[in-house]
């Protein structure tokens, strides 16, 4: 079993025998390789072919560096009989991959030489993947390799994704790569990053390893396991916000449910079967109907031009008529209402939140909720404009009374604090809907912003709850009390977190919800009762204040009860390091959220222009009418990879 | 000057941060590295911080003077010179925070940006000065404390958040300012959090302030959305929108957000929608903000329990500074407030009502904290009721005088209740006036500020408190606040609300009941305290008592060690009790001093009585009320200084009344006309010591109501919401599961069965005939109508249902082409016979569209809608 941190061993433990630290090394080199070539992705005025020479480099070498990486990290018990085949095969199998990766190079626009890496994204979703198959070649006994492999991928791809940062994003899309994947159905394998997607990705790169460091205390059995899922769901989460092909999206949209599931399934509390399968039921409903819609887009793309496409930008132009478009949008929207999750679909959070583990619900509530608000943001707004301004009315009044008002009052009620955490998040993400809804530039920032917030301050809340649950195995508000004397830095990082969570100006929160009420009042999509939303919304504000201060209080103060409270220690090193970064988040975000606001701000107002351009150009009750047709292609849209299909038959009559 | 002009110009006066940045550096390094550095360091740390910002605060409104004198200009009206002064502001941009929506996607920066002005530079200067002397008081008074250094990082922090805002330039930056003094006040209240009633007193202090934020949030989306901006000269500039009469720029209150019901629900429409103007809902929101913030009805109820906090806290956050902020936002805004009579009505009379209920509770009180506590509501009382009747120059000359003898008289309670816990642990008891008295001979210098701070409160002629009180009682009888274009509007047949004439003499009657009661009630708490017998303990004399036993005990609020400290036995003689340090004594006596004093500052009654004109603050505050007192209607000049002498005789009377009365009853009857008083209704003064039961009734609705709806919300979710769409959809799969086991059991009997069963439907499939087409639109009305193949099929068809068929007998075609005329309708039969020689049929309706637009095959595909079948 992994060595406690707090008695290092003075001999090398029997477990971690010689070969670790030079094949650690390797690891680590191999990593760092990676991340500088992507550092360095853009440097200013050199030529782009060095850097490409590089990343060539590494292609040349993967399999052999593969094969010589698998061979050397088996045990050392096991003769070169079992390590030459089995580096064999990893040698192999990396050639194989390489292979079979899409050979042909993204459509560069003649004449400019490209302007950003545009394998960037790709490493982005392939470090964790290839971190996660390597974790399938460790030794299970060998807790401390794993972890630290794990940490390091992990933290290779924050690194990865910092030359994000270097571009200023605009109105368009960037580090754009489009290859063919399947080319009979028209799939491509597209990624690319706008000024919204940008900071989902930096959430998830920067939270997962936080979520995976906070875990290795607490997760004790099946480490490797453990380790294994964990990168395969930063890649599915990653992958999910850059993919820019239906069918990509649909593809790591499902990547990232089954580790979720395992992670609830097998690490989680006592009803954690029951738990799992109820959140992989509902997401699963969900997605099954989007699935139906993405298909069936695709084919009414296909029947327009000849040939099916499942690309964003292709399917954008597709104009349909009411009937079509309703039936449509729903199976996007339902599939994102649960995971959101908007009320009435919400029961499975607090059930899957109480009963995973710490790293689960912290990657749960910061990322995959997320990938919800996102999708409506991106997919439903993008390709049903017509749909999503006609139904913001109701779904605002739904977002602001099942969110906000019911979600803070069902807080209140909860006396695990995980639970209270976990309808806290609905009543959160009801700000963040009820900002899509009013599909105002203030309003639409404020809750990109605010889904970046709500990973901060309740992934730093869920961290912090996991941090009491290791001490007292406990989660019941009146099992604590008065906790604030033995655990006093514990307690202020929590009212911090707290408070961040309440929005208390000077905090990540109020900027999101503050722009996000502002921008609902002014919004003219709510028809007349944007005022009362406006201000439900604001009555939110109390309602916050009231569950989690009363939780805040049971918690931390008043005069200890319990003999068991008296000497809890309070948070170690290793927690204080993990809930750092949060804690320093939530105040940098308070006092500068232009920061993020600014490279946001055009790609939320392109996507804001595409809706009104095209609720504003149809006749009638706003939507187009007539057999469906293509629209042009929009302006904002990265180039193409193949040249636009030949003019659709169905347009010439 | 020059040079400090050219350092800090006024444009981009940088000093304003070195104000801000002091309390917060001294806040981190409290906060974070307090516990490390010792007692002496964090004292120095957070003296030197708030002392440094105080001398840049001088600094800055020496600057500010003196930037007021170039703005001098004489005006010559009507003969008569008037002196003017520009509205000068000192300010500086720090960054920009945000970016919102406004109206027609205009985009309105939020920018982090600060300035001073005549209002908040006097504002800053209590804010520090005050402050600091409280600081230094604090450092003694908190000495056997073990969290001292988080005790100061808080008070530093609250001085912050303080400035922030009362210098913020918009009002997103003061509203940060006006929830992170909620926060500290949320954080000092609960101070000694081992003590669940503290904790539970902050939480609720905090909860009723969030109230109150609601108010000003709603309030500020309200700004955006009309006037499109947020900071003071925007809005300045744009208020007149609040007052537009289009239908727009109505706030539509039934149906809500002007909706139209229709249908079953019409009923529940008015016959004019009621709407209140845009000026009227954004001073009501505000207000409502207020009335949290300053400890008004409906929202007072946390102030008196805040007196959990350690006394300074007591004395600086809920006296002198944060309290004030509600009043100092109305007069920041002054331009919008008197845009509305109703608002201005509505603010003066719950002013005028919180002044008389909280004195007549302060009446019976017998916790010192808790009779200042309910003081103070009383005074904000007032503060309202005189910016409510537009004076408000004299609401906030009331800050300014409270905020003296407030902070002193809090101060004072400190200094006796330090004395009383040499021996007397108990906070209760240690706070009970009962147990006090004669206090006058042991504590000298707190005895005399005490009673100079009481004079100026129950206004006694010519301290502070008398020429404050005095002037709003006055302004609330004449001042009489008319909307700005009421004259044009009625000219237009637009309704306006003007206040009835009745309003402006009943406010001035309540004021001077309460100031009556004021007067009694400090004068009751003054001799309770400091005249008659000492009751707290027998007194020894020195030489027979044991050293050790005046040693002060290290945990009086120790909250590092919960032992239950024994109590003393009181009945033992012990050391008499003690004036306090110093440290303490001083800011009393600065404070008391100014409380007597600083009425000069604003004498309005001389300025009556002695034809002055230059008065200092009247002057100094001019220009930032310019345009709201001209929305204040005056009687003329004769009329004026008569009713001017009246209101004075007035507020003189009360006084007298007051504290001649508590004089009769405690000093000259030793307070038995109280006690048979209290017998005689026992049951009105235990209703008045519970104070009214207000908190009570509020428990039972407000509270009981909210706990039940989150009790209905947390089990309908789990009873009802989580039972239909996970239990019942699990159910029902389950019992489909159940339904098709049955066939699935093995027995190959039944499986048999099912198989003869499935033959035979089959068998009837093949054997039945299934009359079946598929109509295809071609252009021009041709229709196209194909049949479906089947086992030894063959067709005859009827072009028209009723008439004869194509072919006399069953043929092979397959299809038949059917023209449409326009607008015509046209039923086609098919009847088919299978290789059993049996037939069936189906009719096909076709109906072609009158002259579409332009006809085209989808068009058509989808209006030929294919109906009608009679299949055998």
């Amino acid at each position: 079993m992994a060595a406690k941190t707090s008695t290092p061993a003075p001999t090398p433990s029997p477990l971690r025998p010689a070969w670790v630290g030079p094949a650690f090394t390797a690891l680590v080199a191999l990593i760092a390789l990676v991340a500088f070539s992507q550092l360095g992705g853009r440097p200013a005025g050199s030529s782009p072919t060095g850097y490409s020479a590089a990343t060539a480099l590494v292609g040349s070498m993967l399999p052999a560096l593969a094969a010589a990486v698998v061979a050397g990290l088996i045990p050392a018990s096991h003769g070169w009989r079992v390590r030459v085949p089995i580096g064999l095969m990893a040698g192999l199998f990396a050639l194989f991959i390489s292979r079979m990766w899409p050979g042909a190079d993204a459509v560069i626009p003649e004449g400019e030489p490209p302007p950003e890496s545009t394998t960037l994204l790709s490493w982005l979703v392939g470090l964790p993947l290839a971190g996660a198959i390597a974790i399938l070649f460790m030794p299970r006994q060998a807790p401390r390799l794993l972890k630290a492999t794990t940490l390091i991928v992990m933290l290779g791809t924050l690194a990865a994704a910092l030359p994000l940062l270097s571009v200023d994003m605009g109105r368009g899309y960037h580090f754009n790569q489009d290859v063919v994947w399947i080319e009979r159905f028209g799939i491509h394998y597209h990624v690319a990053i706008d000024g919204i997607s940008l900071w989902l990705v930096l959430l998830t790169t920067v939270s997962t390893p936080i979520a995976a460091y906070a875990s290795f205390g607490s997760i004790k059995t099946r480490i490797k396991d453990w380790c294994f899922a964990l990168l395969m769901l930063q890649a599915g989460m990653i992958g999910a916000f850059i993919a820019l092909d239906l069918f990509l999206f649909y593809v790591f949209w499902e990547l990232m449910l089954i580790p979720m599931y395992l992670m609830i399934g097998v690490w989680g509390g006592a009803n954690r079967i029951k738990s799992a399968i109820k959140f992989f039921l509902y997401t699963m409903a969900g997605s099954v109907m989007m699935l139906v819609a993405i298909l069936y887009i695709a084919y009414t793309y296909g029947k327009l031009t000849g040939s099916p496409s499942f690309d964003y930008f292709e399917l954008q132009r597709v104009l349909h008529t009411r009937d079509v478009q309703v039936w449509l949008w729903a199976g996007f929207a339902i599939s994102f209402f649960i995971k959101v999750p908007m009320f009435p679909v919400h029961t499975w959070l607090p059930d899957a939140h109480t009963e995973a583990p710490t790293g689960g619900s912290m990657i749960l509530a910061a990322v995959m909720l997320k990938m919800g608000t996102y999708g409506y943001l991106r997919f439903c707004m993008g390709l049903f404009p017509e749909a999503s301004a006609e139904f913001a009315a109701t779904l605002a009044g739904v977002a602001v009374l099942g969110g906000i008002i019911y979600g803070a009052l069902c807080a209140w009620r909860q006396d695990d604090v995980k639970r209270l955490v976990a309808y806290s998040s609905v009543a959160h993400l009801g700000y963040v809907m009820l900002g899509l809804f009013a599909q105002t530039q203030a309003s639409t920032e404020g809750a990109v912003l605010q889904m970046i917030n709500h990973g901060i301050s309740t992934g730093a809340l869920f961290l912090l709850v996991g941090v009491i649950y290791d001490r007292r195995h406990t989660r019941q508000l009146d099992d604590f009390g008065g906790l604030a004397k033995p655990m006093p830095v514990f307690a202020t990082m929590f009212i911090i977190a707290t408070l961040a969570s309440v929005g208390l100006p000077g905090t990540n929160g109020f900027v999101g919800e503050f722009m996000i009420i502002m921008g609902t009042f002014v919004s003219n999509r709510l028809g007349h009762v944007n005022g009362v939303q406006a201000v439900g919304a604001a009555i939110g504000v109390i309602l916050g204040a009231l569950y989690m201060l009363t939780a805040v209080q049971k918690m931390f103060f008043g005069p200890i009860t319990r003999e068991e409270n008296k000497r809890v220690p309070d948070i170690n090193a290793r927690e204080l390091v993990a809930v750092a970064p949060l804690i320093i988040a939530i105040f940098v975000i308070g006092l500068f959220p232009n920061l993020l606001l600014s490279q946001m701000r055009d790609a939320v107002s392109r996507t804001l222009g595409d809706v009104s351009a095209r609720v504003e150009s149809s006749p009638g009750p706003r939507y187009y009418q007539g057999p469906t047709k293509l629209l042009k292609r929009s302006a904002s849209a990265p180039p193409q990879l193949a040249a636009p299909a030949p003019a659709p038959a169905a347009e010439e009559n | 000057m020059k040079d400090l002009l050219a350092l800090f110009p006024p444009a981009d006066f940088s000093l304003i941060g070195f104000i801000l940045a002091m309390p917060l550096i001294g806040a981190f390094v409290n906060g974070v590295f307090g516990k490390r550095l010792g007692k002496d360091a964090v004292r120095l740390m957070a003296l030197t911080a708030i002392g440094l910002s105080f001398v840049a605060a001088v600094v800055t409104f020496i600057v500010l003077d003196h930037q007021v004198d170039l703005s001098r200009s004489e005006v010559t009206e009507a003969g008569v010179t008037h002196v003017k002064y520009g509205h000068v502001r000192l300010s500086w941009l720090a960054w920009e925070w945000m970016r919102i929506s406004g109206p027609r996607d205009a985009s309105v920066p939020i920018e982090l940006k600060f300035s001073v002005d005549a209002l908040n530079g006097v504002m800053m200067l209590i804010v520090t000065g005050v402050g600091f002397l409280i600081h230094v008081y604090a450092s003694s008074y908190m000495d056997k404390d073990k969290a001292y250094w988080r005790f100061f990082a808080y008070l530093n922090l609250f001085i912050f958040s303080m400035l922030l805002l009362i210098l913020g330039d918009n009002l997103p930056v003061l509203f940060v300012g006006w929830e992170g003094v909620g926060l500290c006040s949320y954080l000092l209240i609960g101070f000694w959090y081992t003590k669940l009633p503290n904790a539970a007193a902050g939480k609720k202090a905090f909860i009723a302030n969030r109230v109150g934020d609601f108010g000003l949030l709603v309030g500020m989306f309200l700004l955006v959305y009309y006037t499109g901006a947020l900071d003071w000269q925007g809005l300045e500039a744009a208020a007149g929108s609040l007052v537009n009469t289009s239908d727009a720029h109505q706030v539509h209150l039934w149906p809500l957000g002007g909706g139209q019901f229709q249908g079953p629900l019409a009923i529940l429409q008015p016959k004019t929608p009621w709407t209140i103007t845009a000026a009227t809902a954004v001073g009501l929101a505000l207000f409502l903000g207020c009335t949290g913030k300053s400890a008004q009805i409906p929202l007072y109820v946390w102030l008196p329990d805040a007196m959990a906090g350690p006394t300074p806290v007591s004395a600086l956050i809920h006296a002198a500074t944060m309290v004030t902020a509600g009043i100092y936002l109305i007069c920041r805004l002054s331009f919008i407030f008197v845009l509305s009579p109703a608002t201005m009505m509505v603010i003066a009379f719950t002013g005028a009502l919180t002044a008389l209920l909280a004195a007549t509770i302060a009446l019976v009180q017998n916790d010192i904290k808790k009779v200042l506590a309910y003081s103070t509501v009383s005074q904000l009382g007032f503060m309202f009721l005189g910016v409510g009747s537009g004076a408000f120059v004299a609401g906030f000359f009331h800050v300014f005088t409270h905020a003296f003898f407030k902070a002193c008289l809090f101060l004072g309670a400190g200094s006796v209740i330090h004395a009383m816990h040499a021996r007397v642990h108990d906070d209760e008891r240690s706070q009970d006036m009962r147990n006090m008295g004669g206090l006058r001979k042991y504590m000298p210098l707190t005895y005399a500020t005490f009673a100079a701070a009481t004079l100026a409160i129950i206004g006694f002629p010519l301290t502070a408190g008398f020429f404050s009180k005095d002037e709003i009682l006055f302004k609330a009888l004449v001042g009489h606040p008319v909307h700005p274009q009421a004259a044009k509007l009625a000219a237009r047949n637009f309704p306006v609300f003007a206040i009835p004439s009745w309003v402006g003499p009943t406010v001035y009657a309540i004021g001077v009941a309460a100031a009556i009661l004021t007067a009694f009630y400090m004068v009751r708490c003054l001799i309770l305290t400091f005249f008659g017998d000492f009751k707290g303990w027998t007194v020894g004399r020195p030489s027979m008592l044991a050293k050790h036993e005046h040693a002060h005990h290290d945990d009086e609020h120790g909250d590092d060690d919960d032992d239950h400290h024994h109590e003393e036995d009181l009945s033992q003689p012990g050391y008499p009790p003690h004036e306090s340090p110093r440290l303490m004594t001083i800011p009393l006596i600065i404070l008391g001093t100014a409380s007597l004093f600083a009425g000069f500052l604003n004498p309005g009654f001389l300025k009556g009585l002695l034809h002055w004109h230059d008065i200092p603050l009247d002057h100094w505050l001019e220009p930032v009320f310019e345009t709201a007192t001209a929305a204040i209607e005056l009687p003329k000049e004769e009329a004026l200084h008569s009713k001017e002498m009246m209101s004075t005789v007035g507020a003189f009377m009360a006084f007298a009344i007051g504290a001649g009365a508590a004089y009769w009853v405690y000093i000259k009857e030793k307070g038995k006309p109280a006690r048979e008083l209290i017998q005689k209704v026992p049951g009105l003064y235990q209703l008045v010591l519970d104070k009214w039961r207000v908190d009570e009734l509020y428990d039972r609705t407000v509270i009981n109501g909210a706990d039940a709806l989150s009790e209905t919300a947390a089990s309908v979710d789990q009873g009802i919401i989580d039972l239909v769409l996970a239990r019942l959809s699990a159910l029902l799969v389950a019992a489909l599961g159940t339904l098709l086991r049955v066939f699935q059991n093995g027995v190959v009997h039944v499986y048999a069965a099912i198989m003869v069963v499935g033959m035979a439907g089959l068998g009837w499939f093949f054997v039945a005939p299934h009359a079946q087409a598929e109509v295809k639109a071609e252009r021009a009305g041709d229709y196209v109508i194909e049949a479906a193949p089947g086992l030894g099929y063959t067709y005859r068809w009827y072009p028209d249902a009723a008439g004869k068929p194509q072919t006399e007998t069953f043929g092979a075609a397959t299809q038949i082409k059917v023209n449409v005329e326009e607008g015509k309708t046209k039923v086609v039969r098919l009847e088919i016979k299978n290789a059993f020689g049996l037939t069936g049929s189906k009719d096909f309706t076709l109906t072609r569209p009158k002259a579409p637009p332009k006809p085209t095959q989808l068009q058509l595909g989808q209006n030929a809608v294919p109906s009608g079948e009679r299949t055998n």
